[in-house]
C-alpha cells in the first residue's frame, strides 16, 4: 500500500499515462526530492566511509605498533651487535696486544740486560761484540744492535765509539757508526734517553739501508761509576724491524671487511692497509684534511693511551664505521680496528628489509580483510538504507533483504523488518481511520448541502406583500440534525409556512427532510386543511419507511385578507404566540402523533385569528434543549422572556435576539441539534400595522 | 445502560435508568426487540428513572410499537416526569398509547 498517492516516482501508484490524474501527479512536486541524492551520497559515504575509516584507523594503529616494535628491535639489535663486536674486538685485540707486548717486552728486557751488563767493569770490546752477536742471534725481531759510548767513555780517548752489528743478506755485519758524518750524540735515539735518563722507544722510521723497512729503536742508557760517581756511559740501541708487527696487526681481522692499523705516539700511521699512509700521514693530518673535529679528538684520546669503541662519522676512515682502539702500553703506540657499519649490520639490514616487506604484505592483507569485513557490514547497511529510502517514499511493500547473521547487523535488519511491519499496520489503521473520518466529514458536508439547498434563504421573501413579514434562520449543528422550515404562497391570499425536525442525524436525516418538505409542498393546496395535508404526507412517508425515522411538523395556512390561521402540529412543540402588546403564550393546539411513524394516524386542525401586529414564533427543540456547560437546558421560560422583550422589534430582530440569547446561554458547550426559528408577523390586509417599525 | 425488567401478571415492566439518547438507544432497542421476539406482547415502559429521552429513544419505542402491531400487542407508559413527560406528550404518543402514573396501574390496564 502506498503512503504518498501523488508522488510520480512511487511505483505503487498505477495511473494510466496521460490520464487527468497522471497529469495532476506530474504537476505536484515530488514530496521527497532530496531523497535520491541523499541516498546516493549516503551510499558512497557508507561504502567509502566505513571501510575507509576502519582501514585508516586499524592500519594506522597497526603501523604504529609495528613501527614501535620494529624500531625497538632494531635499536636493541644494533646495541647487541655493537656490544658483541666490541667484545669480540676487545678479545682479539687484547690477545694480539699481549703478543706484541710480549715481543716488545722481550726486546726491552734483552736491551736492558745488555745495558746492565755493560755497566760492569772490565768489558773488552771483543766480549762486548760477542754479547751483541749473541743477542742478535737469539732475537730474530732485532735486526741491529749498537752500543754507543759517551765521548772517551770506552777507551778514554776516542770521541765516538759505537759498534753496530746488524743482519745482512750473508750474515751479521759489523760496522762502526759515529764520526763527523754521523754525530750520533745529536740523534734522537741517543740524545733523548740521555736527557730523560731513561730508556724509551723511538718513533718509527724508514730505515735508509736495505729494503726501506719500517723500523723502531729502543734505547737504553747504561752507566759506569767512576771516581765514586755514577755517570752515563753510553746508550744501547736496539733496532727492531716492524714487519712482524705489521703482519700481526694486519692479520687481526681476516674474516671481516674492516681493517686494522697502528699509530705511533705522535699519531703517525705505523701500519695501514693503504701503504701510502704509512709514515706519511697521521690521524691528525687526516682529520685536518677532512675537517673532522671528532677524529682529532679520537686521535688525541688514542695517543693518550685511551681505549674505546666509537662511531666514525667522517669520511677519513670510511663513512658509517665503528672503531675500536686500545693502547700498546710498552711502546706507547695505539691500535685501531675499523668495522664498516654495512658489514656489521649487514645482516640486520637484510632482516629489516624482510621484516618491512612482511609488514607491507601484511598491511595489504589487512587492508583487504578490512575492506571485505566492512563490506559485510556496509553492504547490508547500504541495502537497508536504500530500502529505508524506499519506505520513506511511501513504498511499504518493499522486500527487505534476508540477513541471517546473528550479529548486530542481522539484529538491525530484523528490527527494521519489525518496524516496517508495525509502520505498515499503523499506516493502514491510520488510513482507515482517516478515510472513515473523511467519509463522515464528506457525508456531513453533503447533508448540510442538501439541507441548505432546500431552505428558502431570501429575506424578505415577498417584499411587495405588505400583509405579512417573515424571517427565519437555521443554524445547523455539526452533525446535521435534519431541521427544516418552509414557506410559500398557496395563491395570492394564502401563505403556507411550516417548521419541522427530523429524527436522526446526517445524510439520512437531511434526505428525509427533503422528502418531507417536497411532499408537503407538492400536496399543499388552498382547499386542503393542514391536518388533511399531514395525513396525506404521513401516508406517503410511512409507505416506504423501513428505518422508523419520523419527523415532527408544525404547519399552518394564513389567510392574508382575514388573518385567519389554520394550523396543525404533529409531535412538534407549539409555537409562541405574541399578541401585539401582550406577553408571549404558547399557542393552544392539540398534538398529533409524529409524522411518518405509523400509518393511519389522524390529525386535527386548529383555527385562530391573528390581529395585525401579532407575532407567531415557531421553533424546534434545538432551541429549548440547548445545553450549557452544566448540562442545564435553555428551556421554554427563557425563550418566552426573550420573546417578550424583542417581539416588538420585528421578525428579524426577534429571531436574532433569540439566537444570541441561546448562544450566550450555551457558552462553550457544543451545539448538539439544529437551532431553527421562524417568525411570522401579520400586518393586516393592507399591510398597515401600527406596530410596524420598518 | 441499565435496564431493569420484571414480570407481573403476564405483563413485562421495562425500567430503563438514565438517558436514552443516540449513545444508549441502540442498547435499549435491542432489549425491547429481544423481549418482543421472545413472545412478550404486553409491555409497560416505566420511565421514572429516565431523565432525558431524545428522538433516538423515541425511534426505539416506535420500532417496538411497529413490531407489536401485527402481534396485536400493547404498549403503555408509566411514571413519566419532567422533560421526558413533555417530550412524550408533545410527540403525540398520548393519542396512540396510554399513559399511567404508576407501573402497577399500567399493568392492570394494559
Amino acid at each position: 500500500m502506498s503512503l504518498a498517492p501523488r508522488s510520480p516516482e512511487s511505483g505503487s501508484e498505477r495511473t494510466p499515462r496521460g490520464s487527468p490524474q497522471d497529469k495532476r501527479a506530474n504537476d505536484v512536486q515530488d514530496p521527497f526530492p532530496g531523497d535520491r541524492r541523499f541516498s546516493g551520497e549516503l551510499q558512497s559515504r557508507l561504502g567509502g566511509g566505513l571501510a575507509f575509516k576502519l582501514a585508516l584507523f586499524i592500519l594506522t594503529s597497526t603501523a604504529v605498533i609495528y613501527l614501535v616494535a620494529f624500531l625497538y628491535s632494531y635499536v636493541t639489535l644494533r646495541k647487541e651487535i655493537l656490544a658483541d663486536v666490541k667484545k669480540d674486538a676487545l678479545g682479539v685485540t687484547m690477545v694480539t696486544l699481549g703478543k706484541i707486548d710480549n715481543v716488545l717486552g722481550g726486546i726491552e728486557k734483552v736491551a736492558a740486560f745488555l745495558a746492565r751488563d755493560l755497566s760492569g767493569e772490565g768489558r773488552t770490546a771483543a766480549v762486548m761484540i760477542r754479547q751483541m752477536e749473541g743477542l742478535l742471534q737469539a732475537n730474530p725481531e732485532i735486526f741491529g744492535v749498537a752500543v754507543a759510548f759517551e765521548p772517551r767513555a770506552f777507551d778514554g780517548r776516542s770521541r765516538y765509539y759505537a759498534p753496530y752489528i746488524h743482519r745482512g743478506p750473508e750474515g751479521l755485519k759489523r760496522i762502526l757508526i759515529g764520526g763527523a758524518e754521523y754525530d750520533y750524540f745529536t740523534k734522537d735515539w741517543y740524545q733523548i734517553p740521555r736527557e730523560l735518563d731513561r730508556s724509551l722507544w723511538s718513533e718509527p722510521y724508514v730505515h735508509e739501508g736495505e729494503g726501506g723497512d719500517l723500523v723502531a729503536t729502543f734505547s737504553v742508557p747504561f752507566y759506569r761509576t767512576a771516581a765514586g760517581e755514577r755517570g752515563l756511559a753510553g746508550i744501547v740501541r736496539v733496532d727492531v724491524s716492524l714487519d712482524w708487527l705489521q703482519d700481526i696487526v694486519s692479520r687481526l681481522m681476516p674474516q671481516r671487511q674492516g681493517y686494522s692499523f697502528l699509530i705511533s705516539r705522535n699519531g703517525v700511521f705505523v701500519t695501514h692497509p693503504r701503504k701510502e699512509f704509512i709514515m706519511r700521514e697521521s690521524v691528525f693530518s687526516l682529520a685536518d684534511a677532512t675537517q673532522d673535529e671528532e677524529l682529532r679528538r679520537i686521535g688525541r684520546h688514542m695517543v693518550w693511551a685511551g681505549k674505546d669503541f666509537v662511531p666514525l662519522t667522517g669520511s677519513a676512515f670510511g663513512r658509517d664505521s665503528w672503531m675500536f682502539y686500545a693502547p700498546l702500553p710498552s711502546i706507547g703506540w695505539s691500535i685501531g680496528l675499523v668495522f664498516p657499519e654495512a658489514e656489521l649490520f649487514g645482516n640486520i639490514f637484510e632482516l629489516n628489509r624482510v621484516i618491512l616487506m612482511i609488514g607491507g604484505v601484511g598491511f595489504l592483507v589487512l587492508l583487504i580483510v578490512i575492506v571485505v569485513i566492512s563490506g559485510t557490514i556496509t553492504r547490508p547497511l547500504r541495502t537497508l538504507t536504500e530500502k529505508a529510502a524506499e519506505i520513506a517514499r511511501g513504498n511499504l511493500d518493499v522486500a527487505l533483504p534476508e540477513i541471517r547473521s546473528r550479529d548486530e547487523v542481522g539484529e538491525l535488519s530484523r528490527s527494521f523488518e519489525n518496524m516496517k511491519g508495525a509502520l505498515k499496520e499503523y499506516i493502514s489503521n491510520l488510513a482507515e481511520t482517516t478515510a472513515a473520518k473523511e467519509r463522515i466529514e464528506s457525508e456531513l458536508k453533503i447533508a448540510r448541502a442538501i439541507q441548505m439547498s432546500f431552505l428558502p434563504k431570501k429575506f424578505p421573501p415577498f417584499p411587495e406583500r405588505r400583509e405579512m413579514d417573515i424571517y427565519a434562520t437555521l443554524i445547523p449543528a455539526r452533525e446535521v440534525g435534519g431541521d427544516l422550515y418552509d414557506f410559500f404562497l398557496l395563491d395570492g391570499d394564502h401563505l403556507f409556512f411550516s417548521i419541522g425536525d427530523v429524527s436522526g442525524k446526517g445524510v439520512p436525516a437531511a434526505l428525509f427532510m427533503a422528502v418531507t418538505k417536497t411532499l408537503m409542498k407538492g400536496m399543499a393546496d388552498r382547499d386542503l386543511a393542514p391536518s388533511a395535508l399531514l395525513e396525506a404526507v404521513n401516508g406517503e412517508l410511512c409507505r416506504e419507511n423501513e428505518t422508523s425515522m419520523f419527523v415532527t411538523i408544525f404547519c399552518g395556512v394564513l389567510d392574508l385578507k382575514s388573518g385567519r390561521l389554520s394550523c396543525t402540529a404533529a409531535g412538534h412543540p407549539a409555537p409562541l404566540l405574541i399578541r401585539a402588546g401582550k406577553d408571549p403564550e404558547p399557542l393552544v393546539i392539540g398534538q398529533g402523533f409524529l409524522l411518518g411513524a405509523l400509518e393511519g394516524v389522524t390529525y386535527r386542525t386548529t383555527e385562530i385569528v391573528l390581529a395585525p401586529g401579532d407575532n407567531l414564533l415557531l421553533y424546534t427543540d434545538g432551541v429549548t434543549e440547548a445545553q450549557n456547560g452544566n448540562r442545564e437546558f435553555y428551556g421554554e421560560a427563557r425563550l418566552r422572556r426573550v420573546a417578550a422583550v424583542h417581539a416588538a422589534g420585528g421578525t428579524a430582530s426577534l429571531v436574532d435576539a433569540v439566537v444570541a440569547d441561546v448562544r450566550s446561554f450555551a457558552g462553550d458547550a457544543p451545539q448538539y441539534d439544529d437551532i431553527t426559528l421562524l417568525s411570522v408577523v401579520y400586518q393586516g390586509a393592507d399591510g398597515d400595522s401600527r406596530r410596524r417599525d420598518r | 445502560m441499565d435496564v431493569k425488567m420484571r414480570k407481573e401478571n403476564g405483563v413485562t415492566v421495562v425500567s430503563p435508568v438514565g438517558r436514552i439518547d443516540t449513545v444508549t438507544a441502540p442498547e435499549f432497542e435491542k432489549v425491547l426487540t429481544g423481549l418482543i421476539g421472545e413472545g412478550e406482547t404486553r409491555l409497560v415502559l416505566d420511565l421514572q428513572a429516565v431523565d432525558y429521552i431524545s428522538s433516538a429513544g423515541l425511534r426505539c419505542i416506535l420500532a417496538a410499537a411497529k413490531m407489536l402491531k401485527p402481534k396485536n400487542g400493547a404498549l403503555a407508559f408509566a411514571a413519566l416526569q419532567g422533560p421526558v413527560k413533555e417530550v412524550i406528550s408533545i410527540s403525540g404518543f398520548a393519542s396512540l398509547f396510554k399513559i399511567f402514573d404508576t407501573p402497577e396501574e399500567a399493568c392492570r390496564q394494559v
